[in-house]
């Protein structure tokens, strides 16, 4: 096995857990059960390393087949890193028809087109999703398999998430995507976070969203400790109607795991204490950033609580309604054109 | 506690049975008994904790201190984050034995190390340097002069030309004390309540228990609040005009669960604008150096948390100001600053002076 | 401490004077409790009046708006003797309406919000008599219909089948959106069924829609695999519309293809499994 190979086996192995390790090498399938029994799990990474090199070399594996161990990994460990969600625009008649092979076929057809040297592996994950490695190279040097980007999508969706891309490579794949999937454009859906998954389902709608409807049972309401029956008789209804409004703006049960929320505000001061401001033409600029360990769910007790008045303003709303957290406002101006949300007054 | 409260008030402030009681109470107490004077005094009802500080300002003077203060002092002063304590009144401190104080508080670190304390480099006794030096140029009017402590040391594993590196700095001052308090102190104390570090816990707690030793004095953790926060943003917003603060940013804490953070970053320009049109314009044409008022800095913080409220109806009010920041310099609610531009280097450490006096049990 | 300090008369004093302050504030505290008490009572007292005014009042308005939309000219006094015909009248108009609104809404589950200011509408599917996932629509209704938020899978082409139905045709819209929803989750059914009930078959592809799906399945004669490839271009059904059959070594029985073939366009995917392997086509 060359440098490259190594180097990236030793990454590898290094990342994967301990106690993955020996479930991770039997699910590659590029070392023998005998093998495998002979390795002892209990050393160090270090010697397992050393010793996972040798049979490698064995079995004169190569730097592809190393890159499949790191996919597998990558697959079961996504959140390591931050992924962006794209979105494709306007299909072919043809995309709904789109199947993997043709799919697999085009992409590593256009990508080479478009640039020598690139190291394409796909694979079908268990639930439909693809799962795309690119290893980038240019006009003169080999692919550089240390630093890949890692693509997902799930066939006639119209999202992929992207992670680990630079801006310079950004239209290669963007153009390889859209040819592909034969679809005429691709965009930035204003999405992002370290959870892979918390992505998906917002996107894909999966996760509890509260409709009122005829038949809907009531929210498992919080038990407020209030001492007084008197008061608590007299706030239960407007704590029980918060409640149901936060769950509808922002779901029930556990929420997808967003990190945060940024807003470019570009907005018109406006404060009847503060007349000068008012009076003042330019908007005043502001960026604000909303972070959590689940984002969703902390809004959700925000408007539950009281923290935050309900209805809950469509700025907070979007996150989940447009599946996005970066927003760019400005005040609506008659002729614009908008990619913007108008605060409510 | 009603009773307690009651008693604090009818006995003198050095009670020791009251301090137990009501600790935070009596040290407020002892303060404002001390600052009678009418300008700089402290809210007279203690449940208006709004006006603890002082509830008007010079506004910062751009203060080249470049040519008072030792360049190499400065540079240390500027680029380092310092976490903040408060310390009482040091007894029989002397600027003139400082030589001594270094050998002592030497002599102590590696006293403390060998009876297998703390510190974290084994069998490096003669590795630590302690070092005091007076950091002139600082002090205004009565205040005693900026104290200086160093502790150096080698790596383990080096050679022994290589110099000794500086692993701890610390610094004790008093910037604009308050006149009345300072000179109501007995015969044989010195008033620098300030105390800034910046280096490994240990090491602070060692210099900290050899300072108690040595002056008899006792140190304690010093929170900057609400109010010296807004005050914080305010005094930088106003130096806009002469050096660029670039951002002022605020970073909120909701409680919620999960908690969440909200980081709010205004442009300069705006956050200057917005605080221009909040002073009182008759003070501004009275006096152009300026007071500020505490009611323009409120008006200030008010307006910012509107204009949030009025885009994402979430009241920032029921969470709490965790830091705030420009490019001038920063602060943060657990006692940790940063003052980036030499300029505004007095104004701030008087802001932190007051903070520090108030804190104080004595 | 407070035995400590109650030595001495002066230290007696002292102890009765807190005592004493202590009674007094107890009292004011107790006087003040009956204040507040007494307060809330008739707060509470006036909170009922005024409910049963703004009641009365919203009867009243209604009573009007109904009125006023009828194109009744005439001004109603409030002590009108013609309330009990207004009532009538109101109530007939009420019943209209609800008979316009089942034109337009056509028996779907319907619930307003936001005070009368949106929809939800709620479109249940169901596979052979199944009831499966539950969807949602809610809807503003001023100043035009559009869709506010939903539960729809992106992947359902919600925007495309808004276009194709005008704004004021509610239910063609709300039925293809619901035959639309119906057949996906039928073919998602039927995918789960294949996965439970035919191990001899192997699912080699399918698609977050169920759009594409293609089955390994093996003939009798020596377990040739064959690849059945179905096509579900037409989503608003949940039938195949094309069906592929790929194999590597010679060409298949064309007969008994062609009739496999037309099994699986004619019956669910899970029921055309079944008939084809009692007709031996397949293991």
């Amino acid at each position: 096995m060359n440098d490259p190979g190594k180097c990236l086996l030793k990454r590898v192995i290094r990342r994967i857990p301990a106690n993955m390790l020996k479930t991770t090498l039997s699910h590659w399938g590029r070392v023998s059960d005998a093998q495998l029994q002979s390795v002892d799990f209990t050393t160090s990474k270090w010697a397992l390393t050393e010793k996972l090199l040798n049979i490698c070399e064995e079995n004169e594996l190569t730097v592809k087949h190393v890159t499949e161990l790191e996919m597998i990994h990558v697959i079961d460990y996504p959140n390591l890193g931050m992924w962006y969600a794209f979105q494709l625009f306007d299909p072919d008649d043809a995309a709904p028809s789109v199947d993997m092979t043709q799919f697999k076929e085009q992409f590593k057809f256009h990508l080479s087109k478009l640039m020598r040297n690139v190291s394409v592996k796909i694979k079908k994950h268990t639930d439909e999703a693809i799962w795309i490695r690119v290893a980038w190279g240019d006009g003169f040097s080999r692919p550089n398999h240390m630093k890949p980007t890692y693509v997902v999508h799930h066939l006639q969706s119209s999202y992929v998430f992207v992670t680990r891309l630079t801006s310079k490579l950004k239209p290669l794949l963007s153009q390889a995507l859209v040819l592909s999937t034969r679809y005429q454009g691709i965009k930035d859906a204003n999405l992002s976070g370290r959870n892979l998954a918390a992505l998906r389902n917002l996107l894909m709608r999966q996760y509890q969203q509260v409709f009122s409807t005829k038949f809907s049972t009531p929210l498992a309401e919080k038990s407020e400790n209030i001492s007084n029956p008197q008061i608590e008789r007299e706030q239960a209804e407007s704590a029980t109607k918060r409640h149901q409004m936060a769950c509808e703006a922002f779901g029930d049960g556990v929420l997808p795991q967003l990190q945060s929320a940024v807003y470019k505000l570009e907005t018109k001061f406006r404060d009847h204490n503060n007349k000068t401001m008012t009076d003042r033409e330019e908007p005043f600029k502001c960026i604000v950033k909303f972070t959590s360990t689940n984002l969703l769910e902390s809004l959700r007790h925000c408007a539950s609580s009281g923290i935050a008045s309900t209805p809950v303003t469509p700025l907070l709303s979007s996150v989940p309604v447009k599946g996005r957290n970066y927003f760019v406002i400005t005040d609506n101006v008659p002729g614009s054109s908008s990619q913007t949300n108008r605060p409510q007054k | 506690m009603d009773r307690a409260t009651t008693s604090a008030a009818s006995t003198p402030h050095r009670s020791a049975l009251v301090k137990r009681r009501s600790k935070s109470k009596s040290h407020r107490q002892s303060y404002r008994s001390c600052s009678g004077g009418a300008a700089s005094r402290i809210g007279l009802t203690p449940a208006l904790t709004a006006r603890r500080l002082n509830t008007s300002r010079k506004a910062p003077k751009s203060l080249n201190i470049t040519e008072r203060v030792n360049a190499e002092h400065l540079a240390l002063l500027v680029k380092t984050k310092w976490k903040l304590c408060y310390a009482t009144p040091l007894y029989q401190f002397r600027h003139t034995m400082l030589k001594s104080y270094a050998r002592q508080l030497s002599a102590f670190i590696v006293a403390e190390k060998q009876r297998g304390l703390a510190v974290e480099v084994e069998g490096a006794q003669n590795h630590f340097r302690a070092s005091f030096s007076v950091l002139q140029g600082l002090a205004e009017a009565d205040d005693p002069e900026t104290i200086l402590i160093q502790i150096h040391s080698k790596p383990l594993f080096s050679s022994s030309e290589e110099p000794q590196r500086c692993v701890w700095s610390g610094w004790l001052s008093c910037i604009n004390g308050n006149l009345d308090y300072l000179h109501s102190l007995p015969q044989g104390f010195t008033c620098l309540p300030l105390f800034g570090s910046s280096g490994t816990e240990v090491l602070t707690t060692l210099v900290k228990s050899w300072c108690q030793k040595t002056f008899d004095c006792s140190f304690g953790p010093l929170e900057i609040n609400y109010t010296s926060l807004q005050w914080f943003m305010a005094l930088l917003t106003n130096c806009h005009t002469e050096s660029n603060i670039q951002h002022l940013k605020m970073i909120w804490s909701i409680p919620v669960e999960p908690p969440l953070q909200v980081a709010f970053t205004v442009s300069p320009q705006d956050a200057w604008e917005l605080w221009s049109s909040v002073r009182t314009a008759t003070r501004d044409l009275a006096d152009p150096g300026g007071c500020i008022d505490f009611e323009e800095v409120e008006r200030f913080t008010q307006g910012l948390k509107s204009h949030f409220y009025r885009h994402f109806r979430l009241d920032l009010s029921a969470g709490s100001l965790k830091e705030v920041s420009t490019a001038l310099g920063g602060a943060s609610i657990n006692g940790r600053v940063k003052i980036s531009n030499s300029r505004y280097m007095i104004t701030t450490l008087a802001l932190l002076t007051e903070c520090a006096l108030l804190k104080m049990p004595i | 401490m407070e035995r400590a300090s109650t030595k001495g008369v002066l230290g007696h004093l002292s102890l009765l004077e807190t005592q004493m302050r202590s009674c007094r504030g107890k009292h004011q505290q107790l006087n003040r409790t009956e204040q507040l008490k007494a307060k809330v009572e008739a707060l509470c007292v006036q909170k009922e009046q005024l409910k049963v005014e703004l009641h009365t009042l919203q009867r009243l308005q209604k009573v009007r708006s109904t009125l006023d939309g009828n194109g009744a000219d005439d001004e109603m006094d409030d002590d009108s003797e013609n309330a009990d015909i207004l009532q009538l009248m109101a109530k007939c108009a009420r019943l209209k309406d609800l008979l316009h609104a089942h034109h337009l809404i056509g028996g779907y589950d319907v619930v307003k919000t936001r005070q009368d200011k949106g929809l939800c509408i709620t479109l249940t599917t169901a596979y052979e008599g199944i009831y499966l996932d539950t969807y949602h629509l809610e809807m503003d209704l001023s100043p035009k219909l559009r869709i506010s938020r939903h539960d729809i899978p992106p992947f359902i082409p919600l925007n495309s089948l808004v276009e194709t139905t005008t704004q004021t045709a509610l239910r063609p819209f709300l039925d293809f959106l619901s035959q639309h929803l119906n057949a996906f989750t039928g073919r998602k059914q039927q995918l789960k069924l294949v996965k439970e009930q035919h191990k001899s078959v192997e699912v080699m592809e399918s698609n977050v829609l169920c759009s594409v799906l293609v089955l390994l399945v093996r003939v009798p004669e020596r377990k040739l695999p064959v690849l059945c490839i179905l096509d579900y271009t037409d989503h608003s059904r949940s039938l195949p519309t094309g069906v592929k059959f790929e194999c590597d070594d010679e060409p298949p029985n064309f007969e008994q293809w062609k009739k496999s073939c037309r099994i699986l366009l004619e019956r669910p995917v899970h029921k055309a499994l079944i008939t084809m392997k009692s007709l031996g086509c397949i293991v």
